[in-house]
């Protein structure tokens, strides 16, 4: 008897780890998100969806509902942007009277496609994709398209596919170009005269935004570099020879590390070309550890700790792509989709592979300790860092 | 209860899964408000993991001969993005990338085999090597840029079976399948019926094989209705029909041939197999060449639905596959494990991902919940093995005279 007991109380226990999960979601949800009406949104989205079809019905024609469903896939919640755009994106939505459904997939790719069909699943009207990588994800969105879902891709472009409707996205040349100019404009101000050692980072080659970024930036550099003004020490300037994997900041130190030891055992560098901040922090790190004088570094995405670090010095700047903007003109273009007015036009278009995508482009700011005060005046969070 | 064992088997204890399965799904469906069981949410949940459930399939025999493979991960990845390169680059036609792709499975699965079979390292070892060495030569090959793939491999990841014949409302194509799945279970049952009395000189009685035919009639239906009444162009998706061929074919190695034998043999206690004639380096080295093949058909099922390969798939892949056949009952220490266990295994997880995904549950925790199931799955397995005990069904039905019987077994 005892042994039937324990055995239904394991089946108990079985049952319900699965079901706590269900039911912490609500909770822990709300309180990530900000929002306390997680669960009378979820009661929304059932009414929602039986309100779609009660618009298909009436022949509403082009637009949808009110409170309709709109699905966000991210990539993962690993760095600040992404974690600020999951927040965003669920209060601005919920305020704007959407039902949002926010999801991140742990930069795992069959969790991404998995995740865009449960949202097809659960009727959304609009999914907004940040892809891990651009280029698989055309099969699944096939099937939002057949399900008569619009599709934009946020961040990032989508490739390999015509099922896209469009893209918001900084221009990630013009972001290589500022990047390129900064560190030029660093190497000036505070590392005497030239010629300059410099060492060359890249992103993460499955993000289509990392060769641009490089090619953006080298449109820059390069005629330095043949001017001689410019010194890459370790001869590395493909964006193969100098792409870091993932967008690791381990993989991009220990390379940092091993350029360090190879080339500059009897050298100074003086500046080096970084995609992101949490590259920069590796690599500042790593100059630090080589006994080597802080060079001049670039980074992205104004995280907090690099803000803080140009506030300080280590690092020389970084390049803020305001996830508010990014938001803010997506959210735009979903509610010209809810009001029946489709896509809105634009200029720029991108290749992807398949046809031309739409890109609605915006542009990014370089922080300097100089103008730092001036650009993050209305975000209270990082203002705080700058003391 | 006697009529219930008489129908499904003596050994309940082999539908505790099954039994979490049919909950999870009833419960999530719920939930959900039903869509859970809708034709396109199934359809997605067979073509988004099938390539895991491949993989399943030949790690349960490695996980049966006592070993593991963690290479079958970056194996995929590896047969993947060659595959979509020789097809880019070298112009080849589909089916010869597909070949290409097939072929280093096998390569690399001899590779594995040798180290295994013929040097003794452990199968650990061996592949965590393996594993490395082609993460590395993934990001080698295709210098960290996803590749895409053929149109014509979308067919093998993501398509649908063909539309024929007159409009009966359900997919023909679908309609045929559940038609020859039940005419086939029924054959098998009739069969054995004729069969039964051959020994003791009794039949068993008719109503037990009538049930069973009835409750997998009504199984079989349900699914083809499922299946085939999906929005129009849509049927049972095609990597699901190649996982289903994969598993009968896995089946009846597994349960009716000399090599299936020998892989449980040599899993339960190697030494005695090898006194008693079987050549246990052959079934290593053929239980790992299998395993890398099919690690190469994940690969091509995957592609074919992202359209593209990427320097990162198959990244954790291994984990899943593992994860699978445990949950499906195998053993850790070798010689136990079955096919269609480790299947429903496969699907715990697939639905458990699904209908947290449905509900809006976010990856994190939804991989908590995912390890905390396995390790109870286990867990419970263990315990009721433990000593001869009775399963948990057996348990919660039986009478102490029914434990006891078993107990002394």
């Amino acid at each position: 008897m005892k042994r039937r007991l324990l055995s239904m109380l394991l089946a108990a226990a079985l049952t319900a780890t699965v079901f706590a999960g269900c039911g912490r979601e609500g909770t822990t949800d709300s309180s990530s998100a900000g929002s306390s009406t997680d669960t009378a949104a979820e009661a929304d989205s059932d009414s929602g969806s039986d309100d779609s079809s009660a618009a298909a019905d009436a022949g509403s024609g082009e637009g949808f509902e009110e409170g309709a469903t709109i699905g966000i896939s991210l990539p993962w919640l690993g760095t600040q942007n992404w974690k600020e755009a999951e927040t965003m994106f669920t209060e601005e939505l919920t305020a704007a009277g959407y039902t949002p459904l926010v999801q991140a997939a742990d930069n795992k790719v069959p969790q991404q496609q998995q995740q865009i069909e449960s949202m097809i699943q659960n009727g959304a009207k609009v999914i907004v994709v940040g892809p891990i990588d651009g280029t698989q994800l055309g099969a699944v969105l096939e099937e939002a398209k057949d399900a008569g879902v619009y599709v934009i891709g946020y961040d990032r472009l989508i490739e390999n596919t015509e099922a896209v409707d469009g893209v918001v996205q900084f221009g990630s040349v013009r972001t290589g170009e500022l990047q390129g100019q900064a560190l030029l404009d660093g190497l000036k101000a505070n590392k005497g005269d030239g010629p300059y050692n410099i060492e060359l980072f890249g992103g993460g080659p499955a993000d289509p935004n990392a060769p641009n970024f490089f090619t953006g930036a080298m449109s820059v550099l390069q005629p330095e570099i043949d001017a001689g003004n410019l010194v890459v020490v370790s001869g590395q300037t493909d964006f193969t020879q100098c792409a870091t994997e993932d967008w690791d900041n381990k993989k991009a130190q220990s390379r940092m590390d091993s350029l360090l030891a190879g080339n500059y055992s009897d050298k100074e560098i003086d500046g080096v070309l970084s995609p992101n901040d949490g590259i920069a922090r590796a690599i500042i790190t790593s100059c630090e550890d080589a006994g080597q004088p802080i060079p001049v570094v670039t980074g992205l995405d104004a995280e907090n700790e690099s803000v803080s670090w140009v506030w300080e010095g280590k690092q020389y700047c970084t390049v803020a792509k305001p996830t508010q903007d990014l938001v803010a003109k997506t959210i735009e273009i979903i509610n010209s989709l809810q009001a029946g007015n489709g896509m809105p036009t634009t200029d720029v278009t991108a290749d992807n592979g398949k046809k031309e995508v739409n890109i609605y482009e915006l542009d990014p700011v370089v922080v300097t300790k100089d103008n730092a005060k001036e650009v993050f005046a209305d975000d209270e969070e990082r203002m705080a860092l700058l003391q | 209860m006697k009529a219930i064992k008489q129908v499904l088997g003596d050994d309940l204890g082999k539908y505790t899964m099954v039994l979490a399965l049919v909950a999870l799904m009833v419960i999530f469906n719920i939930i959900s408000g039903g869509r859970m069981m809708t034709p396109s949410n199934f359809q997605n949940l067979l073509s988004g993991n099938a390539y895991v459930l491949v993989l399943a399939l030949g790690m349960l025999m490695v996980i049966v001969i006592g070993q593991i493979d963690l290479s079958v991960g970056s194996v995929a990845g590896f047969c993947g993005m060659v595959m979509a390169i020789a097809a880019r680059d070298y112009n080849l036609p589909w089916f010869v990338a597909v070949l290409v792709a097939l072929g280093i499975g096998l390569l690399v699965g001899a590779w594995n085999g040798f180290f295994l079979a013929k040097l003794g390292i452990p199968g650990f070892i061996t592949t965590l090597g393996s594993m490395m060495a082609f993460r590395g030569a993934v990001i080698w090959v295709s210098q960290s840029i996803s590749v895409p793939a053929p149109e014509e491999l979308r067919f093998f990841g993501a398509g649908y079976l063909p539309e024929w014949g007159p409009n009966t409302g359900l997919n023909n194509s679908t309609l045929l399948l559940g038609i020859i799945g039940i005419a086939a279970y029924a054959y098998f049952q009739i069969k054995k019926y004729m069969h039964s009395g051959d020994i003791t000189g009794t039949k068993d009685p008719v109503w037990i094989y009538a049930v069973r035919i009835a409750i997998v009639t009504a199984v079989i239906g349900y699914f083809t209705y499922l299946f085939g009444s999906g929005r129009e162009g849509t049927s049972f998706p095609v990597p699901g029909l190649i996982l289903l061929i994969l598993v009968i074919v896995y089946y009846i190695i597994t349960e009716r041939t000399t090599f299936g034998r020998h892989v449980y043999a040599v899993g339960g206690n190697k030494n005695a197999a090898a006194l008693s004639g079987v050549n246990v380096s052959r079934t290593y080295f053929l239980t790992m060449m299998n395993m890398s093949m099919l690690a190469a058909i994940a690969s091509i099922l995957f592609v074919g639905r992202a359209t593209a390969a990427g320097p990162a798939d198959g990244t954790s892949w291994e984990m899943d596959a593992i994860a699978s056949v445990f949950i499906g009952g195998a053993a850790v220490s070798g010689g136990v494990g079955t096919v269609l266990a480790t299947m429903v295994g496969g699907m715990v997880m697939a639905v458990l991902n699904n209908g947290l995904m449905l509900m809006g549950v976010g990856a994190d925790k939804t991989q908590v919940i995912k390890g905390l199931v396995l390790l109870l799955a286990v867990t419970f397995d263990v315990y009721n093995k433990s000593a001869g005990r009775p399963s948990i069904i057996g348990r919660l039905f039986g009478s102490k005279e029914e434990a006891k019987g078993k107990e002394s077994k």
